[in-house]
């Protein structure tokens, strides 16, 4: 029998971003089993009370999850992991801060134990519009982005609106297609769970009927609409959507473009992309959202986007 | 207990010391030399001394120090060399290189027919495809060592390698991948050349492991004592080493065997240790220092190579517009890393290949010196391959030493002039000439296995600044003479590691390490310096002949 494949999350993000703060949190909470590789134990930080072993190299919680350093190298360590016969729900390993994540996210895509979760980039809120312009690091800070999944903006508590709104400017100049997080409410914990239990939550070529999901704090809802969204309505649109909707993510038509568009909001922050192959989509509007447990009804959330609808459109 | 006193005649010594730079005789008891001079000035030394005339016909020198190898050269013996030029196996075996894919195949071939397990994967280093004229190796000529059994040819970068079809199979990599590591070949698939760590991670776990890490064995060390032997080195580095305790044993163990030819310097990594762990694990090693074994420095590495195009280079860069390398350590952490070891009174051995990282290591220093200013801290700029002179006084200023690596000009010059560096910055590579007349204590290295251990051989690179085609690289302004460049692999090499007070010279009170030559490197042509024959060496008075196959 072969085991199905462990799914794994890359953390990157330049140093001092707030990698190890997450790994912290995601290691506190526990209820998954998650084996978590970091570059160094000095800034690991569990309560002494859940450490139920620890050898230098590894160290064993209570709770089931395993933290491991990367010191003596991170394949060496990532090999002794596989070969341990430990089964893990979750494998997720921290990047050097100067290092690229989608090195090691190339790891989980061809080694057939693995399964490719998020690669997630940890940007410090108060410095990456700084960082990306360095003219010693910039190129390195600005490459761990390029193939990024999602980047969780940290430090926002440290920074007024308009450097928030900076920062988030900074990302986009990047990648003007990021889904960008705030890392408040242990949104790497959720991430992880999500990688965990499916792959093809947020792709918009997968769109499942809608189903609530019963095992998680989570809901999916999708949204399919012939016709095509007016630019000016989309952007009203979005400022209504309830904070409860954390992603919103698809394919869609614009008024007045000739090719469909990528759609993609995270925490109303929202962008409009080419869509990088002609795919066929069921509908000429399809998006997936997902949101906390108490997410608003579907009627009500269609409501707001069909307002988004050119007028010609509007049924 | 003291022993009697030996006297060694020699055709002639070259000594590295100044004072007495030439002599005929030298003495030696307890390990150490009593006395250099004539054989009148010996007579003085008392009843119990021997005269030992088996190298009158031989040129003593100081015994070789390499400054920057790896014991990994010990372990790479175990497998096939397929590489373009020369080299000398721990056995004394002249191993030619190979300049086409014929002869390549044709090697692995022989080395495939000699295995026992018709499935046990072959293993083979050393290929370069600058140096066969930028001819690649594909799978299919991997095919034709074997169809069944898997291949694979590490690079002599050690950071690309090649594989056969069976291999890409066997790990799904064949086709379908678009990872960046997988090179695509005209047909659509993978060509066979594989880069990067997942692609190296998936092929070793599929072949049942990489051979080249795992636990090192008594055998590696002797192989890389014997190679040292060959070349006439007595006190090498092992440049960068995580130090687990199975190595510790190890080193403890090989170097206090009495007839143990060499002093062995490991560095301990950097990368692998907080600093505040590095330096208590240092305190503890330095307690098991003895005469063949000195702990005591780290290396740190801050980019990545020149020729792979993941050095860090300053404004503007490589000359055929390929982007910025890599860092390995953050420049807003290095500061404190340096600091950190500077203040604990730590020798630091910082690799910096592109100028970039080398001015990012001076900015540290420099932090580091102001903030605790420390006399003779002797941190060594390790490569330091494109200082300028700039840099260089920098480095003079702040007591900073380099260890310039001269084998590159000759085999990767030809690259660094059309692709890397350009021209221009091309003939100021590895600047000996310039740290020199700046007044930089330096020294010149090999690497190893990178390139090929061999100081006679890294002195003629220093002197004759040629490329393996041919081309020369800033003769006139940077070449060394005959007698500087030995220099820079005897007592400069020994300064660079703090060991000047020991080894390095032939004088009075030292231990008595000699490299025996067949020549004497100051007569003989300076282009054939690097073609005089070693006999072997003594090491604290223990006489080793190098093996001959």
């Amino acid at each position: 029998m072969t085991a199905s494949p462990t799914p794994v999350t890359v953390i990157g993000g330049f140093l001092g971003a707030g990698k190890t703060t997450l790994l912290n949190r995601l290691l506190a909470a526990g209820g998954a089993r998650y084996a978590v590789l970091v570059n160094d134990f000095g800034d690991i930080n569990v309560d002494a009370g859940l450490i139920a072993s620890h050898d230098g190299k590894t160290m064993s919680l209570a709770n089931g999850c395993v933290c491991c350093s990367i010191g003596g190298g991170f394949l060496e360590t990532l090999g002794s992991l596989l070969d341990s016969g430990q089964r893990f729900d979750h494998i997720v390993i921290e990047a050097s801060g100067v290092g690229d994540p989608w090195r090691i996210a190339e790891i989980a895509i061809v080694e057939p134990a693995l399964r490719l979760g998020r690669v997630v980039v940890v940007a410090d809120a108060t410095r990456i519009g700084r960082l990306i312009n360095d003219p010693r690091v910039g190129d390195t800070v600005r490459n761990q982005f390029a193939k990024c999944d999602v980047v969780l903006l940290s430090k926002t508590d440290l920074v007024d609106e308009t450097v928030h709104a900076e920062a988030k400017c900074a990302v986009l100049s990047i990648r003007p297609d990021a889904v960008i997080e705030t890392t408040a409410n242990h949104v790497l914990t959720k991430i992880c769970e999500i990688d965990a239990r499916r792959s093809s939550d947020f792709r918009a070529d997968e769109v499942e009927p809608e189903s609530p999901d019963h095992e998680a704090e989570f809901r999916r809802w999708a949204y399919r609409r012939d016709g095509e969204f007016d630019r000016r309505r989309l952007a009203s649109a979005v400022q209504e959507l309830p904070p409860q909707l954390l992603r919103l993510k698809g394919n869609c038509r614009i008024a007045g473009e000739a090719s469909p568009m990528v759609f993609q909001m995270v925490d109303k922050a929202w962008s409009l992309s080419p869509t990088v192959s002609d795919q066929d989509s069921p509908a000429a509007i399809t998006l997936v959202g997902v949101g906390t447990s108490n997410l608003p009804p579907a009627r009500d959330l269609e409501a707001i986007l069909d307002t988004a609808l050119a007028a010609s459109a509007t049924s | 207990m003291s022993q009697d006193t030996v006297v060694f005649s020699a055709r002639k010594i070259v000594t590295m010391n100044p004072s007495r730079p030439s002599a005929t005789h030298v003495a030696v008891r307890d390990g150490r030399i009593v006395a250099v001079g004539s054989r009148d000035e010996m007579m003085a030394l008392g009843t119990a001394t021997r005269f030992d005339d088996r190298f009158a016909g031989k040129v003593l020198l100081p015994g070789f120090v390499e400054g920057h190898s790896h014991i990994m050269e010990g372990m790479m013996w175990t497998l096939p060399y397929v590489g373009a030029g020369d080299r000398r196996s721990p056995e004394g075996r002249l191993v030619p290189g190979i300049t086409t894919i014929d002869g390549i195949i044709e090697r692995l071939r022989q080395a495939g027919a000699e295995m026992t397990d018709p499935n046990a994967p072959l293993f083979a280093w050393g290929f370069d495809p600058l140096h066969i004229g930028g001819r690649k190796l594909t799978r299919q000529d991997l095919d034709r060592v074997s169809t069944t059994r898997p291949v694979m040819v590490v690079h002599q970068s050690f950071h690309i390698s090649n594989v056969n079809t069976i291999v890409l199979e066997q790990t799904e990599l064949l086709r379908g991948s678009n990872i960046s590591g997988v090179v695509q070949g005209d047909d659509g698939l993978a060509s066979g050349e594989l880069q990067g760590i997942a692609a190296r991670f998936r092929v070793f776990r599929a072949l049942g492991g990489n051979p080249l890490s795992g636990n090192l064995t008594p055998d590696d060390v002797a192989r890389y004592a014997a190679s040292a032997c060959v070349q006439g080195v007595t006190t090498i580095t092992d440049l960068h080493n995580d130090l687990v305790d199975h190595t510790i044993e190890l080193y403890q163990s090989a170097t206090k065997q009495p007839d143990f030819g060499i002093r062995l310097v490991p560095a301990l990594a950097s990368v692998s240790h907080t600093p505040e762990q590095a330096i208590a694990k240092i305190a503890s090693l330095r307690e098991r220092n003895n005469d063949k074994l000195h702990y005591g420095i780290i290396k740190l590495v801050i980019d990545g190579s020149i020729q792979g195009f993941t050095a860090r280079l300053r404004w503007p860069g490589y000359h055929n517009g390929a982007p910025n390398g890599l860092w390995y350590v953050a420049p807003e952490e290095l500061p404190r890393i340096v600091e950190a070891y500077h203040r604990a009174g730590i020798q630091l051995h910082i690799h910096t290949n592109g100028d970039e990282a080398t001015e990012t290591a001076l900015d540290a220093i420099e932090a580091a010196q102001t903030a605790m200013p420390r006399p003779d801290h002797r941190h060594t700029l390790q490569h330091c391959q494109m200082a300028d002179a700039a840099q260089f006084r920098r480095m003079k200023a702040l007591g900073v030493c380099a260890n310039l690596f001269a084998n590159h000009i000759y085999y990767w010059g030809d690259a660094h002039y059309e692709l890397t560096m350009g021209p221009e910055r091309a003939a100021r590579l590895d600047a000996t000439g310039t740290a020199q007349r700046i007044g930089v204590p330096f020294a010149i290295h090999s690497d190893a296995p990178v390139t090929p251990l061999g100081p006679l051989f890294t002195a003629w690179c220093a002197v004759q600044r040629t490329s393996s085609s041919g081309r020369v690289l800033g003769r006139e302004t940077e070449a060394l003479s005959v007698e500087d460049a030995l220099a820079a692999v005897t007592i400069g090499a020994a300064y660079t590691l703090k060991l000047d007070d020991k080894v390095g010279s032939i004088e009075c009170g030292k231990f008595a390490d000699f490299a025996v030559l067949e020549d004497d490197p100051l007569s003989v042509p300076p282009e054939t310096l690097k073609d005089i024959r070693v006999w072997g060496t003594i090491v604290g008075g223990h006489i080793k002949e190098a093996p001959r196959a």
